[in-house]
C-alpha cells in the first residue's frame, strides 16, 4: 500500500538537504556534512515510499531492492531522485503488461503423446479377451477396466461371465463393477421410496399427488434399468418388473394419456408375459400419439412370440417404410424378403 | 488416558493391522485363539489402524499374557502443528532415491537388489537418520525430486494431486520407522497380514535380526488391489484424449505399486511364511515369497465347545438359513438377501437370519436393510447382530456364506462341529471345506453345496434342494462332523503353530548369541 507520508517527508528531507548548506555557511565542511546525511535520508524515505508502487514479484529480495534505489537516488543527487521515481513507474506498468503477454492460458494438446505413453491394449476384442482364460491375468485385468466405460447393459453380462472366471482377482473386479452398477440404482430407489412415503402421508395415501407422481414415475423407471441394464436376474429380475408395472400403473391412474407411460406398461407386461394385454397397452400407446416407429417393433416382436409370423412380417413391412432405425435395417430387410 | 499394558519386553510381538483387538471377525477370533493357546509366551501388540475415530472400542478384551499393548494410526496427524522451515535435504540420500525410482521405473534390477536399495533408505528414515520425515515433506532436494518425477513419469494432469499423493502415500512409513525404534525387545516377530504390518516387521527384523513369522489368513496385497481397483476416492483427471480406457490411472497404479513393494519387503524378511490352504500358499510365492520358506496350517475349532449343540437341534430341519459374520461388503449380504427372495418364493415359512455386528460399515448395512425392505422380505430376514455361536447353531438348519472373499472361514467349521451343513459361495478354501480335499477327505461326501458368487438364484436354489430333502440334509450333516473331526481340530493347527514358535524362538536365541560373540 503506498504510503503518501513517506513520499511526502522525502521530499521535505530532500528539500531540507538543499536548504541546509544554505542556512549554514555554504562552504563549511558542517554544511557538507548535513546535506549528505539528510540526502541519505530522504534516498532511503524514497526508496522506501516507491517500494509498493512495484508488482509484488518486483520487490524482492526486498533489502537489496530497497538498497539499490536509495543509492540511485543518493549518488546522483537531483536526477537520481527523480530517475528513481519515474524509473519505477516505468518498471510497474510497461513490466505488467509485458508479463501478461508472457503467459497465455493454452489448452491441452488433443493427442498428447507423453500422456499416452504408456499405452497398449486396445478397446478391440474386449469380449474375446475376457472369455479367454490363456490370455494373461493383466491383460484381461486391463479389459475389465476398459469396461467401466462401457454402458451397464453391454457391460454387465460380460461382467457376469467373468463371475466364474478362475481367477479369483478378475472375478472380484466383476463383482465390484458389478456391485457399483447396482449399489447406484438402488441408493436411488431407497432415496425414492423414502419421497414416495413421506408423498403419502403429505398429500394422502389413496390418489398421489404432484410429488407421489414424481417418485413413482422415477422409481418405475429405476426398477425397469435394473432389468434393462441385465443387473437383475431370476425372481430379481421377476421382482423388479412387477414393482415397475406396480409403480407405472400408479402413474397411469393419475395420467392416463401419458402416452410414454403407456408405452413402458406394455412393456413390462410384454416382459412379464402377459402377452394379450400388452398389445392393448402398445396400441393404445400409438393412440395416444407415440410415433409408429417407436410401437412397431414390441408389436412385431409380440406377434413372433404369439408365432404369429403372417402378421409379424406384415409389422415389419410397415417399418421397412419408415428410413429411420438404421440398428433394426437388418432384421427388417429379413423380414422384407430382400 | 489409555490403561494399555506396557512392558520393557515380550517373548512374541504380534503385528496386527485393523483387526484384534478392535475388529471382530474370523482374523481377530483366530488371533484371540492363539494367544490364549499359549499362555507360556508372553505377548506384545503393536496394532495399527488408519484413523482412531474407525476404531473406537476393543471387541476382545485381552488375554492374560499380553503384557504390552501399543495402538499407532496411520493417518491421524496428517498436518503439521508448527510453521515448517526451509531445509536443504540430505543430496547423497535424494540422489539414492533417485536411482531407486530409476531403476524401478526401467525394470533393470532384479527384486532382490531393488529390496537392498530400498533397505538402504528405510535404514535412514529410522529417527536420527540422515532422511527425516521433515525432508521428505519440506526440503528443496523433496520438492525437486517430486517436480521431476511428475514431468518424467505421471500420466495424470494434476499435479496438486499427485503432490499430495506423494506425501499422504509415504508419510506412514516414517510412523511406523518411529515405531520400529521404539518398540520393547522382543524375541520373536508375528505379523497376520503383509501392508503396513508386515513392513513393519520387515524394519525390525533388519534392525534387530529378529525372526519375522508370517501368517496370511488372506492375500492382503490382492485384497487391497482389488478395493484400489473400485475405489471412488483416487482421482482421475486425464481428459477424453488423454484417457486410455484400458489404462488404470496414474494414482491408482501408485497406490497399488507401494502395496506390492510393502509385500515384497515383507515376503524378503520373514520365514516362514504361512498360508491357510493351498491357493493362497501358491499365490505368495507368485508375488515374491521363497518357496522354500511357504507351508500352510489350516484353521481349526475347538471341537468340545460345539459338539454337545448336536444333541440340542430339533427332530426337523428348521427352514433358517443363517450367514454369520460381519454386515461388510465383503461378505456380500445383498446376495443372501436376495436369494432369500426365491427362497421364501419357494418355502413361504422359510427365514434368513443375518448374525453379526452391523456397526463396522453402518452405510452397508443400511443398504441391506434396504434391501430387504425394497424386496418385501420384512417378515422373512431378520438382523440379530452380534449372536453367541452355541445359541444359534441348534436353531438353524444351514450356514450360508455368500462372501465374495473369504480364506478358510471359521464359521463353516463350527457349524460343522455342531452339525450344521453349509452352502458356500466358491471362495478361498470353502470348496475344499465342503468337498473334500484329498481322496479320503473326498470320500466322506459333501457336507454341503459350492455355488458361483454373486448368484442369488444358485444360492436359493442349493439352500432349498438340502433343506426340502431331509435325508441329503442328514448325509451332508453326518459329513460335516467327520470332516471338522478329523482335519479341522484346534489342536492340530496349536501343534502346527507350537512348532513354528519353538524354531523361531531358538533362530532368535542363536542370532542373540552370535551378536553377543
Amino acid at each position: 500500500m503506498l504510503n503518501s507520508k513517506l513520499g511526502l517527508w522525502a521530499i521535505l528531507v530532500e528539500l531540507g538537504a538543499w536548504a541546509g548548506p544554505a542556512l549554514l555557511d555554504g562552504n563549511s565542511e558542517t554544511a557538507l556534512a548535513s546535506y549528505l546525511v539528510t540526502h541519505a535520508v530522504a534516498s532511503v524515505l524514497l526508496a522506501l515510499f516507491t517500494l509498493p508502487v512495484l508488482a509484488a514479484e518486483q520487490t524482492r529480495p526486498r533489502l537489496p531492492m530497497i538498497g539499490l534505489m536509495a543509492v540511485c537516488s543518493y549518488v546522483v543527487p537531483v536526477v537520481g531522485f527523480m530517475g528513481v521515481l519515474i524509473g519505477t513507474l516505468v518498471l510497474r506498468f510497461y513490466r505488467a503488461s509485458h508479463h501478461e503477454d508472457d503467459f497465455k492460458s493454452l489448452q491441452l494438446p488433443e493427442f498428447d503423446l507423453h500422456q499416452r505413453m504408456q499405452s497398449g491394449f486396445r478397446q478391440t476384442g474386449l469380449r474375446a479377451v475376457l472369455s479367454n482364460s490363456e490370455v494373461p491375468t493383466p491383460s484381461r485385468m486391463r479389459a475389465m477396466v476398459a469396461l467401466q466405460h462401457i454402458s451397464g447393459r453391454i457391460s454387465s453380462p460380460l461382467l457376469r461371465n467373468v463371475l466364474n472366471d478362475a481367477s479369483e482377482d478378475l472375478r472380484l473386479l466383476a463383482y465390484g463393477m458389478l456391485d457399483s452398477l447396482e449399489r447406484n440404482i438402488s441408493r436411488a430407489i431407497d432415496k425414492e421410496l423414502d419421497i414416495l412415503q413421506k408423498a403419502r402421508e403429505t398429500e394422502g395415501q389413496d390418489a398421489l399427488g404432484p410429488v407421489g407422481i414424481q417418485a413413482a414415475e422415477k422409481l418405475s423407471a429405476l426398477y425397469w434399468e435394473l432389468v434393462y441394464q441385465n443387473l437383475a436376474q431370476g425372481d430379481m429380475r421377476d421382482h423388479a418388473i412387477r414393482e415397475s408395472l406396480r409403480y407405472c400403473e400408479m402413474v397411469l391412474a393419475q395420467q392416463p394419456h401419458m402416452a410414454q407411460h403407456t408405452m413402458r406398461r406394455g412393456v413390462l407386461l410384454h416382459a412379464c408375459g402377459r402377452l394379450p394385454e400388452a398389445a392393448e397397452a402398445y396400441a393404445l400407446a400409438e393412440q395416444q400419439g407415440l410415433p409408429a416407429t417407436r410401437v412397431l417393433p414390441y408389436l412385431a416382436e409380440l406377434s413372433f412370440e404369439q408365432r404369429d409370423f403372417d402378421k409379424t412380417r406384415q409389422l415389419m413391412q410397415q417399418l421397412d417404410e419408415w428410413s429411420a432405425l438404421p440398428k433394426l435395417r437388418p432384421v427388417i430387410d429379413y423380414w422384407s424378403a430382400r | 488416558m489409555s490403561q494399555h499394558p506396557k512392558a520393557e519386553q515380550a517373548d512374541i510381538a504380534l503385528l496386527l493391522e485393523g483387526t484384534f483387538p478392535y475388529v471382530s471377525g474370523g482374523v481377530s477370533s483366530w488371533i484371540n485363539q492363539i494367544i490364549r493357546a499359549f499362555p507360556e509366551y508372553t505377548y506384545a501388540i503393536i496394532f495399527l489402524g488408519s484413523q482412531s475415530r474407525d476404531y473406537p472400542k476393543f471387541k476382545y478384551e485381552l488375554p492374560a499374557n499380553v503384557v504390552h499393548f501399543e495402538q499407532h494410526f496411520l493417518y491421524d496427524h496428517l498436518s503439521a502443528n508448527d510453521l515448517p522451515r526451509a531445509r536443504e535435504g540430505d543430496p547423497a540420500t535424494f540422489r539414492i532415491l533417485r536411482d531407486i525410482i530409476e531403476t524401478l521405473r526401467q525394470g533393470t534390477a532384479d527384486t532382490a537388489s531393488a529390496l537392498e536399495m530400498l533397505r538402504a533408505v528405510t535404514h535412514e528414515m529410522r529417527p536420527g537418520g540422515k532422511f527425516p520425515l521433515d525432508d521428505f515433506l519440506y526440503s528443496e532436494q523433496s520438492w525437486e525430486l517430486i517436480c521431476d518425477t511428475y514431468r518424467s513419469y505421471c500420466t495424470d494432469p494434476s499435479f496438486v494431486d499427485y503432490f499430495w499423493t506423494v506425501r499422504i502415500m509415504f508419510q506412514p512409513l516414517w510412523t511406523l520407522a518411529r515405531v520400529a525404534h521404539n518398540m520393547p525387545a522382543v524375541r520373536v516377530l508375528h505379523s497376520a497380514s503383509t501392508g503396513y504390518a508386515g513392513y513393519l516387521g520387515a524394519l525390525l527384523h533388519d534392525a534387530r535380526g529378529v525372526p519375522l513369522v508370517l501368517s496370511e489368513h488372506g492375500i492382503y496385497t490382492k485384497e487391497r488391489q482389488i478395493d484400489l481397483l473400485k475405489s471412488e476416492w483416487i482421482r482421475d483427471n486425464r481428459n477424453i484424449f488423454q484417457r486410455d480406457p484400458t489404462e488404470l490411472s496414474y494414482f491408482r497404479q501408485m497406490w497399488i505399486r507401494l502395496f506390492e513393494w510393502l509385500g515384497r519387503y515383507c515376503y524378503a524378511a520373514a520365514n516362514p511364511i504361512i498360508a491357510l490352504y493351498e491357493t493362497n500358499r501358491l499365490r505368495q510365492v507368485h508375488d515374491g515369497a521363497d518357496p522354500a520358506r511357504t507351508f500352510n496350517i489350516p484353521n481349526g475349532i475347538q471341537l468340545s465347545r460345539f459338539s454337545p449343540m448336536r444333541a440340542k437341534r430339533p427332530a426337523q430341519v428348521p427352514p433358517v438359513l443363517c450367514l454369520i459374520g460381519r454386515v461388510v461388503p465383503i461378505k456380500d449380504v445383498k446376495t443372501f438377501i436376495r436369494a432369500m427372495r426365491r427362497v421364501v418364493n419357494q418355502v413361504p415359512d422359510a427365514e434368513g437370519w443375518i448374525a453379526g455386528p452391523t456397526d463396522e460399515d453402518q452405510a452397508y448395512a443400511q443398504e441391506c436393510q434396504n434391501l430387504v425392505r425394497s424386496l418385501g422380505l420384512e417378515n422373512h430376514v431378520k438382523f440379530l447382530g452380534f449372536q453367541k455361536v452355541e445359541d444359534l447353531m441348534p436353531r438353524i438348519g444351514l450356514v450360508v456364506l455368500s462372501s465374495i472373499s473369504e480364506a478358510l472361514p471359521l464359521v463353516i467349521l463350527e457349524g460343522y462341529a455342531a452339525g450344521v451343513p453349509t452352502i458356500s459361495t466358491d471362495v478361498g478354501s470353502c470348496r475344499q471345506l465342503i468337498e473334500g480335499l484329498s481322496e479320503e477327505d473326498r470320500a466322506l461326501g459333501p457336507s454341503g453345496s459350492v455355488v458361483g458368487i454373486a448368484d442369488p438364484q444358485a444360492l436359493a436354489d442349493a439352500a432349498i434342494a438340502l433343506l426340502a430333502d431331509p435325508e441329503a440334509w442328514q448325509r451332508a450333516s453326518t459329513a460335516a462332523i467327520a470332516r471338522v473331526e478329523r482335519y479341522y481340530t484346534d489342536t492340530m493347527m496349536f501343534e502346527s503353530y507350537r512348532q513354528v514358535y519353538r524354531k523361531a524362538l531358538q533362530g532368535s536365541a542363536s542370532a542373540t548369541a552370535t551378536e553377543t560373540h
